[in-house]
């Protein structure tokens, strides 16, 4: 693809931009300018970039990169649209002399400050990262990087929507087990790079089974499914062996048949998956409102800012996917299913195209992470599997999530530049 | 190597997945989404509701009954000043306690007005609030009254059909509640085991005893040949074997007598026998009145009545069905329609309670005419009925209901239940018409546990009757 065609595609991104932002601007119904300024300040990063990765990394995949953008693109007009919702609905319940009003909140200018974190790692890396497949020797950090933060939560976490699996540190909260996935694929990466029996599988398993059991403590059955998933496909992609994914596979059900016997909270989120409507007043309440605002979205959506997301629960975070698809129809939902998938397959593109197993293991990890988190999440809200609270990568308001997706797209941009030399 | 296989294999599975996701909402949002968006558990509908004035409910002299008032810029309250009188034929709406009634059949209408495009731009340049439509009942509020104070402290329920039209002037059930005070009264409605909540009208099924005959009645004279002629033998009890017989009310032994005296005396020996005669033939005419089907109706949900197939090798089940006993179950809205179908030369007019939709601002969006359901009989045996019923209140049992000048027509019941295996005071039942040459009003009333003799209700219908004559 010639560069003529990339600015084309850049310039795509940046009208779709413009209407968003400039739509935002006409439905917040008083003249700040705080969408334009947002919008500005994503050109600027943007273009930026480009120029830096295009100048100086000739041979990396531009389109990962782009296809990034464009989702947190996506991300910051819709948060900003709750933020404009949410100031409508504080001003409301002032007027009403509500005793607790609802908050005010900045989803979407945090966002951006996110995005601007994430794009400038995403930069460093590729800037400094020399030898991608030396980072293979640093095993035993990975290691241990992994399980101090897969525990960090259980000894010192805090419950948030039902999972403890938030840490505050010095007034910043963050989720821990995001980190811990980072970790977690490099380490298997560099363990199982040089694989050729069984023997080379014990310590990779009793890793990955420490992490999980941690994940189902702190009740944060999204992360757990994910890693399983990261895992399995590593595990796969590694030995050839069919047989072993079949083993995870029976062990898993086993773990989770245990799990279900032992927690109320995976009896019940089964049980919400099975009869959703027979629950709707009480536990099944989240999903019933999202399939509600998914079912009243239909085709084409009600418009950006005229559905009702007051209605569905975690709105800017979990459920963030139906809440678009209400204002902007079911074709939103497809064109962001599919450029997920377009990442991903860019992403697994890289790793095809990489020279050494680590470096082609590390991609692989990162693009069924993104991949596998998409069809978790998006899944659980529409009820097509058990829900699970886990966020929408690139879309879902977030530092945590955003950033370290950037973190493991640019490794990736990193290793399909080696792929061309 | 063959990692680079096994990646194309990973990125297949992972594109499969994506697919049967894709296919999954696809699948919801044609099969699902409806039923999703429209379960009461969608608040959208109370924020679309909240945004208009909801429409005015009228009678037919245009007396509003049930209206929405501003409290304040975004607040409105409905006033339902119809109170007890109209509560569960018109309904309720409340964001807690959902929607009932009429309220909820003409959701759509009251709550939002069709405007054509001028109107939509002018509304839009003068900013006027959104209102609903506003609806014409057929009710008669004095009539809805009168029933309502007739019943008195019985339970019990009365309807009023225009036989010609199907328009229900009157449909009272009680015990009623008031729905301005539910948030107040609501879990002592629930409790209360005379459920007032319930229309007893369209949604109470009760044995309709003797007035049943009425249909048997239709079914001899349609099919067996100059039945009006015959002679019948009574000698006071049918006897089917040595355990099961049927007998007349008070023992009565009527001897030999002709067919209109049997009705008017209310034979159960001789109507019995004719039900062990017509056989699968008076299950197909109870079938033409709308016994097993669903009346349809778009302002009404009423329940189906229940008319027993009957084996031949069971004569007991035959007469108690024929004399609407046994299993035969109808509402009195059914029990009415059958009045209305013989006061109406047999053609059964489809009930309907909304005559007009207005626009916000009164003047007429819509007229709606009534409706023909099917033919019950032809015009000779209804006008041979008719006469019937005149007697019934001139000579026989519903002679309480006989106010000169008035011509009323009848058939009375009473109707034999058991509770929790106990025998309780029957039913109290009347159906009828007025005035004999020139129907223009139907009636059913049944009050509940009347007692043996039917007068209850015949002396309310004619009560009922003579005010709506008058």
């Amino acid at each position: 693809m010639g560069e003529n065609k990339q600015i084309r595609l850049l310039l795509l991104i940046f009208l779709f931009g413009a209407v968003g932002f400039l739509n935002l601007f006409l439905i917040q119904g008083n003249k700040e300018l705080t969408p334009i300024i947002l919008y500005g300040v994503i050109i600027l990063l943007m273009s930026y970039s480009y120029f830096i990765i295009k100048r100086f990394f000739v041979d990396g995949d531009t389109f990962i990169f782009m296809i990034a953008c464009l989702l947190t693109i996506i991300g910051i007009i819709f948060l900003y649209r709750l933020d404009i919702l949410n100031l409508y609905l504080h001003n409301q319940d002032m007027l009403a002399n509500v005793k607790q009003p609802r908050n005010i909140t900045n989803y979407g200018l945090k966002q951006l400050i996110y995005f601007a974190i994430g794009i400038t790692l995403y930069l460093i890396i590729i800037i400094i990262l020399r030898n991608f497949k030396r980072l293979r020797k640093y095993k035993y950090i990975y290691l241990a990087a992994t399980l101090i933060f897969m525990c960090l939560s259980t000894f010192f976490g805090t419950e948030i929507l039902g999972a403890k699996n938030w840490v505050f540190v010095f007034g910043y909260s963050f989720q821990p087990s995001e980190f811990g996935k980072i970790f977690l694929v490099l380490y298997l990466a560099s363990a199982l790079d040089k694989y050729e029996s069984w023997k080379d599988l014990i310590e990779p398993a009793v890793l990955v089974t420490i992490s999980l059991l941690f994940m189902v403590l702190q009740r944060d059955l999204g992360s757990a499914l994910i890693f399983f998933g990261i895992s399995v496909t590593m595990l796969y992609i590694a030995s050839s062996k069919f047989k072993y994914i079949l083993t995870c596979l029976v062990l898993f059900f086993v773990g989770s048949f245990i799990s279900y016997k032992l927690f109320y909270h995976i009896r019940k989120r089964i049980m919400i998956w099975k009869q959703p409507w027979a629950y709707a007043n009480n536990e099944s309440y989240q999903v019933v409102q999202s399939l509600i605002a998914l079912g009243e979205g239909g085709l084409f959506g009600k418009g950006l800012g005229f559905g009702h997301p007051e209605f569905v629960f975690a709105n800017a975070s979990d459920f963030i996917f139906v809440t678009i698809c209400e204002d902007l129809g079911m074709l939103m939902g497809f064109a962001i299913l599919i450029l997920f998938f377009i990442l991903f397959y860019r992403c697994m593109r890289a790793a095809l195209r990489a020279k050494d197993n680590f470096s082609r293991l590390v991609a692989v990890g990162y693009s069924s992470m993104i991949a596998a988190q998409t069809l978790v999440i998006v899944g659980g809200v529409t009820n097509a599997v058990p829900l699970t609270g886990i966020t929408l990568p690139l879309i879902s308001a977030g530092g945590s999530s955003l950033i370290i997706t950037y973190f493991a797209l640019g490794v990736i941009q990193k290793i399909s530049e080696e792929g061309k030399m | 190597m063959d990692l680079k296989n096994n990646i194309k294999k990973v990125l297949i599975i992972y594109l499969l997945l994506f697919l049967m996701l894709f296919s999954y909402i696809g699948y919801f949002e044609v099969f699902k989404a409806k039923e999703a968006v429209e379960s009461s558990f969608n608040s959208r509908l109370w924020v679309k509701r909240a945004e208009v004035l909801r429409g005015t409910i009228y009678d037919r002299n245009m007396t509003p009954i049930s209206i929405s008032k501003k409290i304040n810029d975004t607040k409105a309250v409905r006033d339902y000043r119809g109170t007890q009188y109209t509560a569960q034929v018109l309904g309720y709406i409340d964001e807690k306690y959902g929607i009932t009634g009429l309220e909820k059949k003409y959701d759509n209408v009251l709550s939002e007005e069709q405007l054509d495009v001028k109107e939509t731009i002018t509304n839009l340049v003068e900013g006027k609030n959104k209102k609903g439509h506003s609806i014409v009942t057929t009710l008669d509020m004095n009539l809805q009254k009168k029933c309502y104070d007739l019943i008195g402290d019985n339970k019990g329920a009365a309807i009023c059909i225009n036989p010609k039209t199907g328009e229900i002037l009157a449909m009272v059930s009680k015990p009623s509640f008031d729905p301005n005070s539910l948030r107040k009264d609501w879990k002592s409605l629930l409790e209360n085991e005379d459920s007032p909540l319930l229309n007893r009208a369209t949604n109470g099924l009760y044995p309709p005893g003797s007035t049943f005959k009425t249909v048997t009645l239709v079914s001899a004279l349609t099919n067996i040949s100059n039945v009006e002629n015959q002679t019948f033998k009574d000698s006071g009890k049918l006897k089917f074997n040595e355990k099961e017989w049927i007998e007349n009310y008070n023992g009565a032994a009527f001897g030999s007598i002709k067919l209109n005296k049997a009705f008017y005396k209310s034979s159960n020996v001789v109507f019995g026998g004719l039900g062990l005669t017509l056989k699968d033939q008076l299950y197909a005419t109870s079938e033409s009145f709308y016994f097993n089907k669903t009346i349809t109706s778009n302002d009404i949900d009423i329940k189906k009545s229940q008319f027993p197939k009957a084996k031949a090798a069971e004569p007991g089940n035959l007469a108690q069905s024929a004399i609407g006993q046994g299993t035969v179950l109808a509402t009195p809205m059914e029990m009415a329609i059958i009045a209305a179908a013989v006061a109406n030369d047999g053609v059964i007019m489809e009930p309907y309670l909304v005559s007009k939709i207005l626009k916000s601002d009164n003047s007429l969006y819509k007229n709606i005419t009534s409706q023909q359901l099917g033919t019950a009989m032809t015009k000779d045996i209804s006008d041979k009925v008719k006469k019937y019923m005149r007697e019934v209140v001139l000579y026989g049992t519903g002679r309480s209901a006989n106010i000169k000048g008035l011509d009323i027509c009848g058939k009375t019941g009473t109707a034999d239940f058991k509770k929790n295996g106990k025998d309780m005071p029957p039913h109290s039942w009347f159906i009828g018409f007025a005035p004999y040459n020139n129907p223009n009003i139907a009636v059913a009333v049944i009050i509940e546990e009347g007692g043996r003799n039917s007068e209850k209700a015949a002396s309310i219908a004619s009560k009922i009757i003579n005010s709506y004559e008058r």
